[in-house]
Protein backbone atom coordinates (compact mmCIF):
# COMPACT_ATOMS: atom_id res chain seq x y z
CA UNK A 1 0.00 0.00 0.00
CA UNK A 2 1.59 3.65 -0.86
CA UNK A 3 1.48 6.11 1.24
CA UNK A 4 -1.32 8.12 0.09
CA UNK A 5 -3.53 4.95 -0.04
CA UNK A 6 -2.65 4.21 3.72
CA UNK A 7 -3.70 8.21 4.27
CA UNK A 8 -7.02 7.85 2.46
CA UNK A 9 -7.81 4.33 3.62
CA UNK A 10 -6.65 3.86 7.43
CA UNK A 11 -5.62 7.22 9.03
CA UNK A 12 -8.60 8.97 8.07
CA UNK A 13 -10.90 6.83 9.41
CA UNK A 14 -8.91 6.45 12.14
CA UNK A 15 -8.76 10.15 12.67
CA UNK A 16 -12.77 10.04 13.00
CA UNK A 17 -12.82 7.04 14.99
CA UNK A 18 -10.80 9.59 17.77
CA UNK A 19 -12.31 12.64 17.34
CA UNK A 20 -15.65 10.25 17.70
CA UNK A 21 -14.56 8.92 21.15
CA UNK A 22 -13.32 11.92 22.74
CA UNK A 23 -16.04 14.22 21.36
CA UNK A 24 -18.29 15.93 24.30
CA UNK A 25 -21.57 14.15 24.24
CA UNK A 26 -24.38 15.64 21.57
CA UNK A 27 -26.24 17.90 23.25
CA UNK A 28 -30.14 16.58 23.31
CA UNK A 29 -31.60 17.27 19.90
CA UNK A 30 -34.40 20.06 19.46
CA UNK A 31 -37.91 20.59 19.12
CA UNK A 32 -38.69 20.89 15.80
CA UNK A 33 -42.12 22.69 15.19
CA UNK A 34 -43.05 22.23 11.79
CA UNK A 35 -45.16 24.50 10.04
CA UNK A 36 -47.50 23.71 6.87
CA UNK A 37 -50.26 25.69 5.44
CA UNK A 38 -50.59 28.92 3.26
CA UNK A 39 -49.35 32.62 2.61
CA UNK A 40 -50.63 33.60 6.13
CA UNK A 41 -48.34 31.64 7.53
CA UNK A 42 -46.02 31.64 5.26
CA UNK A 43 -42.07 32.95 5.10
CA UNK A 44 -42.24 35.94 3.11
CA UNK A 45 -39.18 37.14 0.86
CA UNK A 46 -37.74 40.94 0.84
CA UNK A 47 -39.46 41.92 -2.01
CA UNK A 48 -42.57 41.43 -0.77
CA UNK A 49 -42.12 42.99 3.06
CA UNK A 50 -43.77 44.08 4.86
CA UNK A 51 -46.03 41.63 4.28
CA UNK A 52 -44.89 38.93 7.12
CA UNK A 53 -46.75 35.35 7.72
CA UNK A 54 -47.75 34.64 11.43
CA UNK A 55 -44.81 31.42 11.20
CA UNK A 56 -42.29 34.17 11.20
CA UNK A 57 -42.14 35.87 14.58
CA UNK A 58 -43.81 32.74 15.87
CA UNK A 59 -40.00 31.65 16.97
CA UNK A 60 -39.60 34.68 18.95
CA UNK A 61 -42.00 32.73 21.35
CA UNK A 62 -39.97 30.11 22.11
CA UNK A 63 -36.41 28.89 23.44
CA UNK A 64 -33.68 28.03 22.41
CA UNK A 65 -33.98 24.15 22.53
CA UNK A 66 -37.32 24.48 20.04
CA UNK A 67 -36.76 24.88 15.99
CA UNK A 68 -39.32 26.31 14.20
CA UNK A 69 -39.36 24.96 10.36
CA UNK A 70 -41.68 26.41 8.57
CA UNK A 71 -42.83 24.82 5.55
CA UNK A 72 -45.99 26.79 4.53
CA UNK A 73 -46.31 28.17 1.43
CA UNK A 74 -48.18 31.08 -0.43
CA UNK A 75 -50.93 29.82 -2.43
CA UNK A 76 -51.17 26.32 -1.62
CA UNK A 77 -54.04 24.42 -0.67
CA UNK A 78 -54.13 21.04 1.43
CA UNK A 79 -54.02 19.10 -1.70
CA UNK A 80 -51.04 21.21 -3.95
CA UNK A 81 -49.51 20.57 -0.65
CA UNK A 82 -49.35 17.24 -1.38
CA UNK A 83 -49.44 17.31 -5.04
CA UNK A 84 -45.92 19.07 -4.89
CA UNK A 85 -44.84 16.69 -2.45
CA UNK A 86 -44.12 19.27 0.45
CA UNK A 87 -45.71 16.56 2.84
CA UNK A 88 -43.97 13.66 2.20
CA UNK A 89 -40.37 15.12 3.45
CA UNK A 90 -42.27 16.94 6.52
CA UNK A 91 -42.91 13.02 7.45
CA UNK A 92 -39.70 11.43 7.06
CA UNK A 93 -37.46 13.82 8.87
CA UNK A 94 -40.03 14.04 12.26
CA UNK A 95 -38.77 12.66 15.09
CA UNK A 96 -40.86 11.49 18.35
CA UNK A 97 -41.75 14.68 20.11
CA UNK A 98 -41.97 16.66 16.91
CA UNK A 99 -45.20 18.92 16.56
CA UNK A 100 -46.78 19.43 13.07
CA UNK A 101 -48.80 22.97 13.12
CA UNK A 102 -51.48 21.93 10.42
CA UNK A 103 -53.15 25.31 8.84
CA UNK A 104 -55.13 25.48 5.57
CA UNK A 105 -58.14 26.54 4.12
CA UNK A 106 -58.00 29.87 2.11
CA UNK A 107 -57.12 28.29 -0.65
CA UNK A 108 -59.01 25.06 -0.67
CA UNK A 109 -62.02 26.59 -0.20
CA UNK A 110 -61.65 29.45 -3.30
CA UNK A 111 -64.12 27.62 -5.53
CA UNK A 112 -63.17 30.21 -8.38
CA UNK A 113 -59.60 28.90 -8.47
CA UNK A 114 -59.39 25.34 -9.68
CA UNK A 115 -55.92 25.36 -9.64
CA UNK A 116 -56.00 24.77 -6.02
CA UNK A 117 -59.65 24.27 -4.99
CA UNK A 118 -60.09 21.26 -2.70
CA UNK A 119 -63.24 20.09 -1.87
CA UNK A 120 -64.53 19.76 1.71
CA UNK A 121 -64.61 15.85 1.73
CA UNK A 122 -60.88 15.96 0.39
CA UNK A 123 -59.97 18.45 2.51
CA UNK A 124 -61.30 16.73 5.93
CA UNK A 125 -59.65 13.30 4.12
CA UNK A 126 -55.79 15.66 3.40
CA UNK A 127 -56.07 16.63 7.32
CA UNK A 128 -56.49 13.11 8.40
CA UNK A 129 -54.00 12.34 6.58
CA UNK A 130 -51.60 14.94 7.91
CA UNK A 131 -52.51 13.66 11.32
CA UNK A 132 -52.10 10.58 11.38
CA UNK A 133 -49.18 10.25 9.60
CA UNK A 134 -47.41 12.65 12.06
CA UNK A 135 -48.66 10.27 14.45
CA UNK A 136 -47.54 7.42 12.81
CA UNK A 137 -43.75 8.91 13.44
CA UNK A 138 -45.11 9.70 17.16
CA UNK A 139 -45.00 13.44 16.85
CA UNK A 140 -47.58 15.73 17.77
CA UNK A 141 -50.65 17.52 15.57
CA UNK A 142 -51.75 20.43 16.05
CA UNK A 143 -55.09 21.29 13.73
CA UNK A 144 -55.20 25.22 13.69
CA UNK A 145 -58.66 27.10 11.85
CA UNK A 146 -57.71 29.35 9.24
CA UNK A 147 -57.10 32.75 10.51
CA UNK A 148 -60.08 35.56 9.50
CA UNK A 149 -60.24 37.71 6.38
CA UNK A 150 -61.14 41.29 7.66
CA UNK A 151 -64.22 41.95 6.73
CA UNK A 152 -67.15 43.69 8.35
CA UNK A 153 -70.87 44.26 7.82
CA UNK A 154 -72.13 47.62 7.70
CA UNK A 155 -73.12 47.46 11.22
CA UNK A 156 -69.27 46.96 11.91
CA UNK A 157 -69.47 43.35 13.18
CA UNK A 158 -67.07 41.39 11.47
CA UNK A 159 -68.28 38.26 9.25
CA UNK A 160 -67.09 34.85 8.75
CA UNK A 161 -65.17 33.89 6.19
CA UNK A 162 -63.99 30.32 6.35
CA UNK A 163 -67.56 28.52 7.64
CA UNK A 164 -67.42 25.12 5.91
CA UNK A 165 -63.56 24.89 6.33
CA UNK A 166 -63.11 25.77 10.14
CA UNK A 167 -66.14 23.53 10.48
CA UNK A 168 -64.15 20.84 9.07
CA UNK A 169 -61.25 21.36 10.60
CA UNK A 170 -63.07 21.42 14.33
CA UNK A 171 -64.47 18.22 13.11
CA UNK A 172 -61.82 16.53 12.49
CA UNK A 173 -59.77 17.52 15.58
CA UNK A 174 -62.50 16.21 17.78
CA UNK A 175 -63.00 12.48 15.86
CA UNK A 176 -59.19 12.40 15.99
CA UNK A 177 -58.64 13.78 19.72
CA UNK A 178 -56.39 16.21 18.23
CA UNK A 179 -55.42 19.60 19.59
CA UNK A 180 -56.96 22.39 18.04
CA UNK A 181 -56.47 26.32 17.93
CA UNK A 182 -59.23 28.18 16.80
CA UNK A 183 -57.59 30.32 15.08
CA UNK A 184 -60.80 31.59 12.77
CA UNK A 185 -62.59 32.62 16.09
CA UNK A 186 -59.69 34.07 18.34
CA UNK A 187 -58.52 36.34 15.20
CA UNK A 188 -62.37 37.43 14.54
CA UNK A 189 -62.09 38.33 18.47
CA UNK A 190 -59.10 40.20 17.89
CA UNK A 191 -60.34 42.56 14.74
CA UNK A 192 -63.80 42.85 16.55
CA UNK A 193 -62.01 44.51 19.52
CA UNK A 194 -59.98 46.41 17.29
CA UNK A 195 -63.03 47.33 14.68
CA UNK A 196 -63.18 47.71 11.26
CA UNK A 197 -60.88 51.02 10.92
CA UNK A 198 -58.13 49.96 13.14
CA UNK A 199 -58.00 46.32 12.11
CA UNK A 200 -56.21 47.72 9.38
CA UNK A 201 -53.37 48.02 11.04
CA UNK A 202 -52.47 44.29 11.03
CA UNK A 203 -53.36 44.30 7.89
CA UNK A 204 -51.42 44.97 4.32
CA UNK A 205 -52.70 48.55 4.15
CA UNK A 206 -50.06 51.00 2.19
CA UNK A 207 -50.38 54.11 0.67
CA UNK A 208 -48.73 54.77 -2.67
CA UNK A 209 -45.20 55.32 -2.05
CA UNK A 210 -45.13 54.30 1.79
CA UNK A 211 -43.22 51.02 0.73
CA UNK A 212 -41.03 51.20 -2.08
CA UNK A 213 -42.07 47.46 -2.62
CA UNK A 214 -45.52 48.84 -3.11
CA UNK A 215 -45.39 51.86 -5.15
CA UNK A 216 -49.04 51.79 -5.47
CA UNK A 217 -50.05 51.35 -2.42
CA UNK A 218 -52.15 48.04 -1.05
CA UNK A 219 -55.22 47.12 0.13
CA UNK A 220 -55.37 43.45 1.49
CA UNK A 221 -57.84 42.31 3.94
CA UNK A 222 -56.16 38.83 3.99
CA UNK A 223 -52.50 38.87 4.47
CA UNK A 224 -50.29 40.68 7.78
CA UNK A 225 -48.02 43.06 8.52
CA UNK A 226 -45.85 42.75 10.73
CA UNK A 227 -48.20 43.52 13.86
CA UNK A 228 -50.84 41.55 12.85
CA UNK A 229 -48.56 38.27 12.12
CA UNK A 230 -47.15 38.37 15.91
CA UNK A 231 -50.58 39.29 16.65
CA UNK A 232 -51.87 35.85 15.29
CA UNK A 233 -48.10 34.08 16.44
CA UNK A 234 -49.58 35.32 19.66
CA UNK A 235 -52.85 34.28 19.86
CA UNK A 236 -51.78 30.96 18.99
CA UNK A 237 -48.93 30.27 21.28
CA UNK A 238 -51.35 31.66 24.17
CA UNK A 239 -54.15 29.38 23.44
CA UNK A 240 -51.36 26.07 23.77
CA UNK A 241 -50.43 27.80 26.75
CA UNK A 242 -54.06 27.70 28.06
CA UNK A 243 -54.41 23.99 27.27
CA UNK A 244 -51.41 23.52 28.91
CA UNK A 245 -49.90 21.84 25.47
CA UNK A 246 -46.14 20.63 26.92
CA UNK A 247 -44.68 22.92 24.01
CA UNK A 248 -46.05 25.80 25.23
CA UNK A 249 -45.43 25.22 28.66
CA UNK A 250 -42.42 23.98 28.96
CA UNK A 251 -40.10 25.71 26.10
CA UNK A 252 -41.48 29.68 25.94
CA UNK A 253 -38.83 32.29 25.69
CA UNK A 254 -37.04 33.10 28.83
CA UNK A 255 -36.95 37.04 29.55
CA UNK A 256 -33.62 38.90 30.15
CA UNK A 257 -33.81 40.08 33.62
CA UNK A 258 -34.16 43.68 32.93
CA UNK A 259 -37.31 42.64 30.49
CA UNK A 260 -38.57 40.91 33.63
CA UNK A 261 -40.11 44.02 34.86
CA UNK A 262 -43.54 45.56 33.75
CA UNK A 263 -42.15 49.36 33.42
CA UNK A 264 -38.71 50.46 34.03
CA UNK A 265 -37.99 53.15 36.74
CA UNK A 266 -35.93 55.56 38.24
CA UNK A 267 -33.18 57.35 35.21
CA UNK A 268 -34.30 55.16 32.81
CA UNK A 269 -37.89 55.76 32.86
CA UNK A 270 -40.13 57.50 30.74
CA UNK A 271 -42.15 59.79 29.79
CA UNK A 272 -46.01 58.74 30.59
CA UNK A 273 -49.11 60.30 29.14
CA UNK A 274 -51.80 61.37 31.44
CA UNK B 1 -9.12 23.56 -32.65
CA UNK B 2 -12.69 23.80 -32.32
CA UNK B 3 -11.48 24.51 -28.50
CA UNK B 4 -9.44 27.28 -29.69
CA UNK B 5 -12.78 28.63 -31.88
CA UNK B 6 -14.42 28.39 -28.56
CA UNK B 7 -12.26 29.96 -26.62
CA UNK B 8 -11.40 33.21 -29.37
CA UNK B 9 -15.22 33.67 -29.21
CA UNK B 10 -15.56 33.35 -25.67
CA UNK B 11 -13.20 36.03 -25.36
CA UNK B 12 -14.61 38.30 -28.26
CA UNK B 13 -18.12 38.18 -26.36
CA UNK B 14 -16.45 39.04 -23.08
CA UNK B 15 -14.83 41.92 -24.82
CA UNK B 16 -18.22 43.33 -26.16
CA UNK B 17 -19.64 42.99 -23.47
CA UNK B 18 -17.25 45.34 -21.41
CA UNK B 19 -17.36 47.87 -24.52
CA UNK B 20 -20.72 48.31 -24.97
CA UNK B 21 -23.05 47.61 -21.86
CA UNK B 22 -22.75 50.66 -19.35
CA UNK B 23 -21.23 50.16 -15.91
CA UNK B 24 -23.56 49.29 -13.12
CA UNK B 25 -23.94 51.86 -10.53
CA UNK B 26 -20.84 51.14 -7.71
CA UNK B 27 -22.19 49.90 -5.09
CA UNK B 28 -22.53 52.36 -1.72
CA UNK B 29 -22.70 51.93 2.10
CA UNK B 30 -25.20 53.66 3.99
CA UNK B 31 -24.12 53.77 7.80
CA UNK B 32 -26.36 54.38 10.33
CA UNK B 33 -25.19 55.75 13.66
CA UNK B 34 -27.47 56.40 16.35
CA UNK B 35 -29.36 55.19 19.19
CA UNK B 36 -32.08 52.40 20.69
CA UNK B 37 -34.58 54.11 18.25
CA UNK B 38 -32.49 52.79 15.39
CA UNK B 39 -30.68 50.19 16.09
CA UNK B 40 -30.52 46.24 15.28
CA UNK B 41 -32.54 43.99 18.15
CA UNK B 42 -31.61 40.51 19.10
CA UNK B 43 -34.53 38.08 19.73
CA UNK B 44 -34.41 38.24 23.35
CA UNK B 45 -35.89 41.78 22.70
CA UNK B 46 -38.46 41.07 20.22
CA UNK B 47 -40.83 42.73 19.49
CA UNK B 48 -38.35 45.72 19.79
CA UNK B 49 -37.74 47.26 16.86
CA UNK B 50 -35.17 49.63 15.85
CA UNK B 51 -36.31 51.77 12.41
CA UNK B 52 -33.22 51.02 10.49
CA UNK B 53 -34.15 47.59 10.64
CA UNK B 54 -37.30 47.97 8.08
CA UNK B 55 -35.11 50.33 6.61
CA UNK B 56 -32.66 48.12 5.02
CA UNK B 57 -35.12 46.44 3.17
CA UNK B 58 -36.15 49.93 0.83
CA UNK B 59 -32.78 49.90 -1.43
CA UNK B 60 -31.58 48.05 -4.64
CA UNK B 61 -28.70 45.32 -4.62
CA UNK B 62 -26.26 48.52 -5.07
CA UNK B 63 -27.06 49.46 -1.65
CA UNK B 64 -25.84 47.88 1.78
CA UNK B 65 -27.08 49.22 5.18
CA UNK B 66 -24.71 49.35 7.71
CA UNK B 67 -26.33 49.79 11.11
CA UNK B 68 -24.14 51.03 13.91
CA UNK B 69 -26.78 52.16 15.64
CA UNK B 70 -26.45 50.99 19.49
CA UNK B 71 -28.47 51.01 22.54
CA UNK B 72 -27.82 53.66 25.05
CA UNK B 73 -25.36 55.72 23.50
CA UNK B 74 -25.12 59.10 23.14
CA UNK B 75 -22.90 60.96 20.85
CA UNK B 76 -20.04 61.19 23.47
CA UNK B 77 -20.22 57.07 24.29
CA UNK B 78 -20.63 56.47 20.71
CA UNK B 79 -17.19 58.23 20.44
CA UNK B 80 -15.58 57.53 23.47
CA UNK B 81 -16.11 53.44 22.75
CA UNK B 82 -14.31 54.18 19.56
CA UNK B 83 -17.89 53.46 17.40
CA UNK B 84 -17.41 56.48 15.54
CA UNK B 85 -13.85 56.16 14.44
CA UNK B 86 -14.19 52.95 12.37
CA UNK B 87 -16.91 54.57 10.79
CA UNK B 88 -15.12 57.31 9.13
CA UNK B 89 -11.97 54.90 8.24
CA UNK B 90 -14.14 52.83 6.24
CA UNK B 91 -15.97 55.15 4.50
CA UNK B 92 -15.43 55.50 0.81
CA UNK B 93 -16.54 58.48 -1.70
CA UNK B 94 -20.72 58.05 -2.55
CA UNK B 95 -21.38 56.83 1.24
CA UNK B 96 -23.78 58.08 3.47
CA UNK B 97 -23.77 58.00 6.95
CA UNK B 98 -27.34 58.93 8.69
CA UNK B 99 -26.52 60.56 12.14
CA UNK B 100 -29.44 60.38 14.46
CA UNK B 101 -28.75 61.29 19.01
CA UNK B 102 -30.24 63.11 21.72
CA UNK B 103 -32.25 60.65 23.43
CA UNK B 104 -29.23 59.79 25.82
CA UNK B 105 -27.41 63.07 25.32
CA UNK B 106 -30.20 65.13 26.78
CA UNK B 107 -30.92 63.75 29.90
CA UNK B 108 -28.59 65.24 32.79
CA UNK B 109 -29.11 62.27 34.92
CA UNK B 110 -27.99 59.59 32.70
CA UNK B 111 -23.96 58.73 32.62
CA UNK B 112 -24.47 59.03 28.91
CA UNK B 113 -25.47 62.94 29.53
CA UNK B 114 -23.94 65.33 26.55
CA UNK B 115 -24.19 69.05 27.21
CA UNK B 116 -25.42 70.85 24.25
CA UNK B 117 -22.28 72.56 23.46
CA UNK B 118 -20.43 69.07 22.92
CA UNK B 119 -23.33 67.41 21.57
CA UNK B 120 -23.20 70.57 18.91
CA UNK B 121 -19.17 69.86 18.38
CA UNK B 122 -19.44 66.04 18.18
CA UNK B 123 -22.36 66.23 15.52
CA UNK B 124 -20.26 68.58 13.47
CA UNK B 125 -17.31 66.33 13.62
CA UNK B 126 -19.34 63.66 12.30
CA UNK B 127 -20.46 65.63 9.45
CA UNK B 128 -16.90 67.24 8.67
CA UNK B 129 -14.81 63.75 9.26
CA UNK B 130 -17.93 62.22 6.68
CA UNK B 131 -16.87 64.91 4.00
CA UNK B 132 -13.08 64.16 4.42
CA UNK B 133 -13.98 61.35 3.09
CA UNK B 134 -16.27 62.40 0.43
CA UNK B 135 -19.25 60.82 1.53
CA UNK B 136 -22.42 62.23 2.42
CA UNK B 137 -23.38 63.38 6.17
CA UNK B 138 -27.55 63.37 6.50
CA UNK B 139 -28.81 64.66 10.06
CA UNK B 140 -31.95 63.47 11.94
CA UNK B 141 -33.42 65.32 14.54
CA UNK B 142 -34.37 62.56 17.50
CA UNK B 143 -37.28 60.73 16.88
CA UNK B 144 -40.38 61.53 19.16
CA UNK B 145 -41.36 60.15 22.00
CA UNK B 146 -44.99 58.99 22.82
CA UNK B 147 -46.01 61.98 25.65
CA UNK B 148 -49.51 63.45 25.18
CA UNK B 149 -50.89 66.56 26.92
CA UNK B 150 -53.87 66.01 28.83
CA UNK B 151 -55.90 67.50 25.28
CA UNK B 152 -54.70 64.87 23.52
CA UNK B 153 -51.84 66.83 22.32
CA UNK B 154 -48.44 65.65 21.30
CA UNK B 155 -45.69 67.25 22.92
CA UNK B 156 -42.29 68.01 22.19
CA UNK B 157 -39.92 65.66 23.67
CA UNK B 158 -36.50 66.62 22.38
CA UNK B 159 -37.22 70.47 22.38
CA UNK B 160 -33.58 71.82 22.77
CA UNK B 161 -31.30 68.72 21.21
CA UNK B 162 -33.28 68.39 17.85
CA UNK B 163 -33.08 72.29 17.45
CA UNK B 164 -29.26 72.04 18.28
CA UNK B 165 -29.23 69.64 15.47
CA UNK B 166 -31.27 71.86 13.02
CA UNK B 167 -28.90 74.67 13.97
CA UNK B 168 -25.82 72.29 13.11
CA UNK B 169 -27.35 71.05 9.61
CA UNK B 170 -27.95 75.00 9.27
CA UNK B 171 -24.53 76.23 9.66
CA UNK B 172 -22.98 73.25 8.03
CA UNK B 173 -25.02 72.69 4.87
CA UNK B 174 -25.97 69.62 5.82
CA UNK B 175 -28.89 67.55 4.52
CA UNK B 176 -32.06 67.86 7.71
CA UNK B 177 -34.23 65.15 7.99
CA UNK B 178 -36.55 66.98 10.89
CA UNK B 179 -37.85 63.24 12.18
CA UNK B 180 -38.74 64.69 15.85
CA UNK B 181 -41.38 66.64 13.44
CA UNK B 182 -42.57 63.94 10.99
CA UNK B 183 -42.93 61.16 14.09
CA UNK B 184 -44.97 64.28 16.20
CA UNK B 185 -47.16 64.24 13.05
CA UNK B 186 -47.57 60.77 12.50
CA UNK B 187 -48.10 59.92 16.68
CA UNK B 188 -50.95 62.70 16.57
CA UNK B 189 -52.47 61.23 13.61
CA UNK B 190 -52.70 58.37 15.23
CA UNK B 191 -53.87 59.53 18.69
CA UNK B 192 -53.47 58.96 22.28
CA UNK B 193 -54.90 55.33 22.04
CA UNK B 194 -53.85 53.88 18.52
CA UNK B 195 -49.91 55.22 18.73
CA UNK B 196 -49.57 52.64 21.08
CA UNK B 197 -49.85 50.10 18.40
CA UNK B 198 -46.66 51.83 17.02
CA UNK B 199 -44.36 51.43 20.58
CA UNK B 200 -43.37 48.24 22.45
CA UNK B 201 -46.89 48.58 24.46
CA UNK B 202 -47.51 44.68 25.67
CA UNK B 203 -50.14 43.53 28.33
CA UNK B 204 -48.61 40.89 30.40
CA UNK B 205 -48.74 37.55 29.16
CA UNK B 206 -48.41 39.04 25.37
CA UNK B 207 -44.93 37.68 24.55
CA UNK B 208 -43.11 35.96 26.81
CA UNK B 209 -40.08 38.33 26.46
CA UNK B 210 -41.81 40.50 28.72
CA UNK B 211 -44.00 38.43 30.62
CA UNK B 212 -45.19 41.33 32.51
CA UNK B 213 -46.02 43.28 29.83
CA UNK B 214 -44.10 46.34 28.83
CA UNK B 215 -45.18 50.45 28.43
CA UNK B 216 -42.49 51.72 26.76
CA UNK B 217 -43.24 54.77 24.46
CA UNK B 218 -39.76 55.28 23.74
CA UNK B 219 -38.83 51.92 21.61
CA UNK B 220 -40.73 51.17 18.62
CA UNK B 221 -42.32 47.59 18.00
CA UNK B 222 -42.05 46.09 14.34
CA UNK B 223 -45.18 48.54 12.73
CA UNK B 224 -43.75 51.66 14.75
CA UNK B 225 -40.15 51.02 13.43
CA UNK B 226 -41.35 50.35 9.68
CA UNK B 227 -43.56 53.57 9.95
CA UNK B 228 -40.98 55.84 10.92
CA UNK B 229 -38.21 54.04 8.48
CA UNK B 230 -41.23 55.17 5.92
CA UNK B 231 -40.98 58.78 7.23
CA UNK B 232 -37.41 58.78 6.80
CA UNK B 233 -37.49 57.45 3.08
CA UNK B 234 -40.36 60.05 2.42
CA UNK B 235 -37.48 62.80 3.41
CA UNK B 236 -34.90 60.77 1.32
CA UNK B 237 -37.07 62.16 -1.91
CA UNK B 238 -38.25 65.42 -0.93
CA UNK B 239 -34.66 66.41 -0.36
CA UNK B 240 -33.63 64.70 -3.43
CA UNK B 241 -30.89 62.62 -2.19
CA UNK B 242 -29.04 60.94 -4.73
CA UNK B 243 -29.85 57.72 -2.65
CA UNK B 244 -33.35 58.10 -3.79
CA UNK B 245 -32.49 56.67 -6.93
CA UNK B 246 -31.11 53.33 -5.61
CA UNK B 247 -34.93 52.43 -3.80
CA UNK B 248 -35.88 48.92 -4.78
CA UNK B 249 -38.33 49.02 -7.69
CA UNK B 250 -41.47 47.14 -6.63
CA UNK B 251 -43.81 45.52 -9.07
CA UNK B 252 -46.41 44.54 -6.71
CA UNK B 253 -49.74 45.83 -8.38
CA UNK B 254 -51.92 47.94 -6.36
CA UNK B 255 -54.47 45.86 -4.84
CA UNK B 256 -54.92 42.00 -4.47
CA UNK B 257 -57.94 39.66 -4.89
CA UNK B 258 -59.75 38.93 -1.73
CA UNK B 259 -58.49 34.89 -2.55
CA UNK B 260 -55.58 33.99 -0.79
CA UNK B 261 -52.28 33.62 -3.42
Amino acid sequence: MTMKGFLLRGAVPLALLGSLAFAPPAPPRKTRIYLIGDSTMANKVRATFPETGWGMPLATFFDTTVVVDNRAQNGRSTRTFLAENRWQPVVDNLQPGDYVFIQFGHNDESQNYPDRYTSPEDYRRNLIKFVTETRSRKANPVLLTPVTRRYFDKDGRIKETHVLYSAATMAVAKEYKVTLVDMDKLSRELLQKLGDENSKLLFMELAPGDHPNYPLGRHDNTHFNELGARKMAQLAVNDLIAQHVALAEEHLAKPLPKNAVATPTGPNSQPTTP
Amino acid sequence: MLSRFLAATAVLSLWALVAFVPAPPSKIKVYLVGDSTMSIKQVKAYPETGWGMPFAAFFDETVTVDNRAQNGRSTKTFLAENRWQPVARDLHEGDYVFIQFGHNDEVPTKASYTPEADFTANLKRFVSETRDRKAQPVLLTPVARRKFDVAGQIEETHAAYAELVRTVARETATPLIDLDRSSQALLQQFGVENSKLLFNHLAPGEHPNYPDGREDNTHFNELGARRVAELVLADIRMLKLGLADRLVQGTVKKTVDPQAR
